[in-house]
């Protein structure tokens, strides 16, 4: 059974093996993508996100558990990259207008990341405003829970795909496609994966439908290098797709697919050119 | 983690002579959308006659050009809607199913079929026509869901536009069906 929900700003595909009997599994795995997207959307004033990027320079946040896990991950991430990943680019896509303005930041204040401290498991403070936007890891992470609930409630084997953040669980080895960025209606199969995730982040749809680059430089020292004008498709492979999802950045920004970051999240980078 | 390669891949892109297209895909039948959207509920077809006046509406509310069809809409007892439509463009399609409460809230969306774009360079200038002009002074127009999924792709945007649409339906025609006086807007299911 395959079934298809518009959820995460993209169209989330959950297919499993098992046929009718399943309903219940998938409904509950939507569910978790949903809730991720209620905790962590960037869209939504009231999410936890938002609390974060309001309250946490000011006092201590308490935050669910798995807002707290995609924070941890991304400082990883974050550390492992030498900042090259950062959700601390909200700002950059408010002010290019691809997500909505809640807060007004005057910006050279902003801190990214590496300023949010745990407290606690579930309590974390900022040491300078933030605006966070976990749009490119959030979404490796829903991922990932919708395969937990799957797995949790019987399902032998399946997959979970959000949009180009894919996983692949169980038996069976999934052929992957990826778009030609020079084509993109075209794909190209890639190989074939068993037991794990794959992200793809590129720009093909951007330039066609001529939008500013989404994919944010933390590093960039002036403006005009904000926006990152990448060439091609970059993918990522690895055990988790939250990391797969993340790491795509550091691969499109540093264009390197031998950077130190995959072999440390044993991940493999994969760049198709344009 | 299981990875193998395809070889040729590796060699380059210009070795594998016949690209696979971006296909349609089919999810689930009209029947299982309504045993997913509402389990253990019984589905009575209510069709209903678009109006030219309500076609407008619709259309100017979602920006949706082709017509809304009237023949896909379903009832529950306890006053629940199913409604099912499609966005269709030059070259892609997609049906998806609405569900909404009885008090007009979406209940859930069930994607049936999505057909990806063919040759969309050209068939993409002539949709993202109908995005261009909203601006904020238009009440009733989708700038403000739209621009909430900036980044997404276009056919969640005409995803969006289509919810929208069947918001509106609800609002101006489904609604209004409960009380007698609205009856003579449906007719009679085969």
């Amino acid at each position: 059974m395959i079934r298809c929900k518009p959820l995460l700003g993209t169209f989330v595909e959950i297919s499993i093996r098992e046929n009718e009997d399943g309903l219940e599994a998938i409904e509950n795995a939507f569910n978790a993508i949903q809730k991720v997207h209620d905790l962590m959307g960037f869209h939504n004033p009231e999410s936890e996100l938002s609390l974060i990027n309001q309250l946490a320079h000011k006092e201590a946040v308490e935050i669910h558990p798995w807002t707290a896990q995609v924070i941890k991950i991304a400082k990883e991430v974050y550390l492992a990259s030498d900042g090259l990943f950062n959700c601390g680019i909200g700002h950059r896509l408010v002010a290019a207008g691809l997500l909505p303005r809640h807060i007004t930041f005057t910006n050279h204040e902003l801190g990214g990341i590496e300023d949010i401290q745990f407290l606690a498991p579930d309590l974390i403070k900022s040491d300078r405003p933030v605006c966070l936007d976990l749009g490119g890891i959030a979404k490796g992470f829903a991922v990932d829970m919708a395969v937990r609930v799957l797995i949790s409630e019987g399902i032998t084997s399946g997959s979970v795909n959000a949009g180009g953040d894919l996983r692949v669980f169980g038996k069976t080895a999934l052929p992957i496609q990826i778009r030609d960025p020079g084509l993109p209606e075209k794909l190209i199969e890639i190989g074939s994966l068993k037991d794990g995730a794959i992200a793809t982040s590129s720009l093909y749809f951007a330039k066609r439908d001529q939008q500013i680059s989404h994919i944010i430089n933390p590093l960039a020292q002036n403006l005009s290098e904000v926006h990152a004008e990448v060439l091609g498709s970059f993918s990522v492979l690895a055990k988790e797709c939250v990391y797969a999802d993340a790491l795509t950045k550091v691969l499109a920004l540093s264009n390197n697919e031998h950077h130190p970051c995959f072999t440390r999240f044993s991940a493999q980078a994969l760049r198709i050119a344009a | 983690m299981i990875w193998k390669p395809n070889p040729l891949a590796l060699i380059g892109i210009a070795m594998i002579s016949a690209p696979i297209i971006a296909h349609a895909k089919i999810y689930v039948s009209v029947e299982q959308a309504q045993k997913i959207l509402f389990p253990n509920k019984t589905l009575t077809k209510n069709p209903i006659i678009i109006t030219d006046d309500l076609q407008d509406k619709m259309r100017s509310a979602s920006s949706i050009r082709h017509p809304f069809q009237g023949d896909r809409i379903w009832k529950a007892a306890d006053g629940s809607w199913l409604v099912i439509d499609e966005v269709v463009g030059k070259h892609e399609m997609i049906t998806y199913a609405v569900a909404i409460n009885p008090n007009g809230s979406i209940a859930g969306i069930e994607v049936l079929e999505y057909v990806e774009s063919y040759g969309y360079e050209v068939a993409e200038a002539q949709w993202r026509k109908q995005f261009v002009g909203k601006t904020a002074s238009d009440p009733i127009k989708l700038n403000q869901d739209i621009q909430n999924i900036g980044g997404a792709t276009l056919s969640c945007k005409h995803l969006t536009d289509g919810v929208k649409r069947v918001a509106v339906l609800y609002e101006l025609a489904l609604k209004n069906t409960s009380s007698p006086g609205a009856q003579t807007q449906t007719i009679k299911a085969k």
